[in-house]
């Protein structure tokens, strides 16, 4: 690898041979044959019915796949040289593929993405993830056409989902973004979305990229970049999302990358959201999103047990991050019997809020600050399986929104906090 | 000057296709004619010709720009007399220039004297000359051609209360083949003009020729049966002379017209010629790559003849209904520029008059296999006027200087079968032929000099072709091949610089000579060899091994 690029020799080849394009779809992989030959066919179907003319390409930022995933999508390349290419295309689709160093990671492949992105100079460009298994064609209409037609520069998706799924998002990501940033983005962690050229290049400026600790979460930098900086964004209805099981997701990782993400994010634009007083609804295409119900088997005893566990031994840690109240309130609830465990909205905001005054105070590690939300987000991760085990889709979504309201209220909290008036 | 003995001369030619009636008009009528040709042939000659394709020229009631004969064996007297036509064929032989006629074999015009006989009754001993029938059901599943204008491919008589059969104009009724006594008339008509001396004939519409219930009346066996009957006494009786087909089908469809060597000597290689715009547009290869890989291989001594644009509309027949669209909308976004299924426009407003993309065109159409042809006026990059109706706009006199009607013709200008060019862009004023006979940059004096290189290398005619794919889909590279030559070709079709790697292992150690400047390019060697490329620009080198 030259210094100080992330882009390999070879790699550049293969991009000087692409050339400029009006799309590109970029496809992180690592490992993931069993799913990525699916997507990528899916991707360029969708390219040859709705984008026919454009000049697209797909590139794979792999991680150091062993099982063959780097070729599955390079066989989706349409080209006159492998003399089986589809006649129906009108011109050439290259599929390259290249493998990144610093080990697998959502930020190292976004990085390649993004720097690749700027080199080709795409109108449009997006990111599906390689386990989309329920990608259809239309998903690049939905995603692209509102950036080539609308000049929209952000699409975040909108998923069918089942009801207890993305609890991360709906219960920390999603309401605290909207009540710090104003808008209403239902997935500001998409691992579907599509951005315009200009937003890229915006983006790939950031200093984002240069802290490891935030970099695993650019697909949260990039909605709130989106944001801040006034560009249009909007979100677009996919239907239904389902991915492989995979391993019991890393919370703190997932909590690094959203929460992390957001709180870094305010350092920098306090400008900005300091001015944000509410938030507002996106412009929509397509359908609203529905929850599914179907039944699903959770451990939500064991969530309890570590809010518990970490509530006690992690009281030191924790006193230096929040407010006396709030480190009172936790310690009640954790004393509290099962049937009786509630971890109440406000408790919760003045919670994340706290965490994220601390964080801008660095007043400990910041990692170690991220770390310790772990055991409090199970907490209320609890709270919502409990209080949502027998909803309807209506009632989840309006319990959603009261927590969203809920982090609305506190944001003049949060600004007290910041100020350091708290 | 002789004429090449080679009995394949027609795989090094170059053809220059021209309506006698646009060239050049000698007698102050409004109207060229074969002297005026006669008097235009040193030009001709200079710009590199070696064979003039000329349109129909016979009687004719002109409802089809002379595609409606109605008297085969003469000259239509706008255009002179058959004694002209012979002064001007002697003298184009004299400058080494083979003269190739139309010949329209599947229709005439129903002014045609064998129609009107056909259709005066029933049982006139002409009725059977053309194909009849009592109802316009027949032949179902027979496409129609000409869309714009026709609703059907039968059309009543009122005088023989019949339907008589035609696939273009109604005013064309085609003619019946399986008729022994139309065979050996048109055969007829045929050695009428070889004994005078024609060279060859690109013979009009040949898929049609036969109609059979149940098929699409096109590239029927019993069509090549006829045809190969035509060839059989042609090389009997004048060999040496050439046969042209037009037949506007796919590649595959196309190869039986070739039969084993003994059917066509050429054919047009109708759906490369949209594809090369597509892929200029596209900035991409793929899709004449593709077309030339499904192109099938054809008998040693036949040929492909390849061209840019001609005196019809640019045909998307041959494309697929996405890329039609692409094709409309790219050249054609005004609709008046859209006549059936094609494009009734100029080489040069196709290419927004970008000296680097006719340059580019024209590189590749001296370059792939086939023999090419210009189309008059293109080397000069002339215009078109939509507004003229039909494919008349293509189809306006010859520019030759910025004077009285552009030097074509004394006549008052509004006696001119068709007005002059008169924009400020395309203008006879702006665009002629003695203006840019002055500069050594002009179009005309490039296309002289593209000519001249590719006559000084057989290979582009009879040799073989390898295309190179480099990773870099923007460049089309190919090696053209002969016995004892070998031409690396490389295309650049973007509108911006490129970089190309090209994999020449095979050729280690061969020098690279540029074929316009002569200059000496590096040595070839294990590593792929890079070129750069300007927008647009092409190379042309020869392989060396010194």
């Amino acid at each position: 690898m030259p210094e100080g690029s992330i882009l390999s020799d070879d790699f550049l080849r293969e991009l000087i041979n692409v050339g400029e394009v009006d799309i590109l779809i970029g496809v992180p992989t690592y490992n993931d044959a069993r799913t990525v030959g699916q997507v990528v066919q899916a991707i360029r179907a969708g390219l040859l019915k709705y984008f026919p003319r454009q000049r697209a390409v797909i590139i794979n930022a792999d991680g150091g796949s062993k099982d063959g995933s780097q070729d599955l999508v390079r066989a989706a390349s349409i080209s006159d040289i492998s003399h089986s290419s589809n006649l129906n295309a009108l011109r050439t689709l290259h599929c390259i593929s290249t493998q990144y160093s610093g080990g697998s990671s959502s930020g190292n492949s976004l990085h390649l993405i993004f720097s690749a992105a700027e080199l080709l100079r795409p109108n449009i460009c997006s990111v599906v993830a390689s386990d989309s298994t329920s990608i259809e064609p239309n998903w690049m209409e939905h995603l692209l056409r509102p950036i080539a037609r609308d000049n929209v520069d952000l699409v975040t998706p909108l998923y069918t989902r089942h009801k207890f799924d993305g609890l991360l998002v709906r219960n920390l990501a999603y309401p605290m973004t909207r009540a710090i940033y104003g808008m209403q983005v239902r997935e500001p962690f998409p691992s579907d979305f599509a951005f315009s050229g200009k937003l890229g290049s915006h983006f790939l400026s950031q200093d984002l990229w240069s802290q490891d600790s935030v970099k695993s979460g650019a697909e949260m930098g990039l909605t709130i970049s989106a944001i801040a900086g006034g560009f249009r964004v909007a979100e677009s209805f996919l239907g239904k999302k389902s991915r492989m099981d995979h391993a019991p997701a890393d919370l703190v990782a997932a909590i690094r990358q959203t929460a992390g993400v957001l709180f870094w994010s305010m350092d920098g634009n306090f400008s900005t959201w300091s001015k944000v007083a509410d938030s507002q609804p996106l412009s929509t295409i397509g359908a609203a999103p529905e929850l599914t119900l179907e039944p699903l088997r959770v451990n939500r005893k064991r969530l309890r047990e570590m809010f518990c566990v970490g509530v006690t031994e992690l009281e030191p840690l924790l006193r230096s991050i929040v407010s006396p109240a709030t480190m009172d309130e936790l310690k009640r609830c954790s004393g509290a019997p099962e049937a009786e465990f509630r971890y109440p909205d406000e408790l919760w905001v003045r919670t994340v809020y706290e965490f994220a005054a601390s964080y801008h105070e660095s007043v400990i590690s910041r990692d170690h600050i991220i770390q310790a939300l772990a055991p409090l987000y199970r907490g209320k991760a609890y709270t919502f399986l409990s209080q949502n085990r027998d909803a309807s889709g209506e009632e989840v979504e309006k319990n959603v929104e009261a927590l969203c309201m809920t982090f609305e209220q506190h944001k003049p909290y949060m600004l007290e906090l910041w100020n350091g008036r708290k | 000057m002789a004429l090449p003995q080679d009995a394949l001369w027609y795989k090094d030619a170059v053809i220059y296709q021209v309506h006698v009636r646009t060239f050049y008009d000698s007698n102050g009528d409004g109207i060229g004619d074969f002297r005026g040709l006669a008097q235009r042939l040193d030009y001709l000659q200079e710009l590199g010709t070696s064979v003039v394709w000329l349109m129909p020229f016979f009687p004719s009631p002109l409802r089809d720009d002379g595609y409606d004969i109605a008297d085969y064996r003469t000259v239509h007297p706008s255009y002179g007399t058959l004694d002209d036509f012979k002064l001007f064929l002697d003298a184009a032989h004299q400058r080494g220039i083979r003269v190739v006629i139309e010949m329209v074999l599947n229709h005439t015009s129903d002014q045609h004297p064998w129609f009107q006989e056909s259709r005066s009754s029933r049982d006139n001993p002409k009725r059977d000359w053309y194909v009849w029938s009592e109802s316009d059901t027949r032949y179902r599943g027979t496409r129609i051609i000409f869309l714009d204008t026709e609703l059907s491919n039968w059309a009543w008589d009122p005088v023989s209360r019949e339907y008589y059969w035609h696939r273009f104009f109604s005013h064309q009724p085609d003619l019946n083949y399986d008729n022994p006594a139309v065979r050996d008339e048109m055969w007829s008509v045929m050695k009428f003009w070889l004994e005078m001396g024609v060279d060859g004939f690109r013979l009009d519409a040949v898929p049609y020729l036969i109609e059979r219930e149940g098929t699409n009346c096109e590239n029927l066996p019993e069509t090549h049966v006829v045809l190969r009957e035509l060839r059989a006494k042609l090389d009997e009786h004048f060999p040496g002379k050439m046969l042209l087909a037009e037949a506007n089908q796919w590649p595959a469809d196309l190869r039986p017209y070739f039969g084993e060597g003994d059917e066509f000597h050429m054919a047009f290689h109708f759906p490369l010629m949209p594809r090369m715009f597509m892929g200029l547009k596209l900035e991409d290869r793929k899709p004449i790559t593709e077309i030339l890989q499904q192109t099938p291989a054809i008998p040693e001594n036949c040929q492909w003849v390849i061209f840019l644009r001609n005196h019809d509309e640019l045909t998307l027949e041959m494309v697929t209904d996405v890329e039609r669209d692409y094709m409309y909308d790219e050249y054609a976004r005004d609709r008046s520029m859209r006549i059936n299924l094609g494009i009734r426009r100029r080489l040069a407003p196709l290419l927004d008059n970008d000296r680097r993309r006719i340059e580019l065109m024209n590189g590749m159409l001296m370059s792939l296999p086939g023999t090419p042809i210009i189309y008059y006026g293109d080397e000069i990059g002339m215009g078109d006027n939509v507004n003229l109706g039909d494919r008349n706009g293509v189809r306006t006199p010859m520019q030759w200087d910025g004077g009285w009607n552009g030097g074509f013709s004394a006549a008052d200008p509004e006696s001119l079968y068709s007005p002059l060019m008169l924009n400020p862009v395309y203008g006879f004023q702006a665009v002629n032929v003695k203006s840019q006979q002055r500069f050594d940059h002009s179009l005309l004096s490039w296309m002289k000099r593209i000519i001249r290189v590719r006559k000084s290398a057989p290979v582009f005619g009879r040799g073989t072709i390898e295309f190179l794919y480099p990773a870099n889909h923007r460049v089309l590279a190919y090696i053209r091949k002969g016995p004892s030559e070998t031409v690396l070709v490389v295309n650049n079709l973007s509108s911006s610089a490129q970089a190309v790697e090209l994999d020449l292992k095979q050729y280690k150690g061969n020098i690279l000579i540029e074929m316009f400047g002569k200059n000496i390019f590096p040595r070839v060697g294990e590593a792929p060899y890079l070129l750069t490329l300007g927008p647009y620009q092409f190379y042309w080198f020869r392989l060396r091994r010194i």
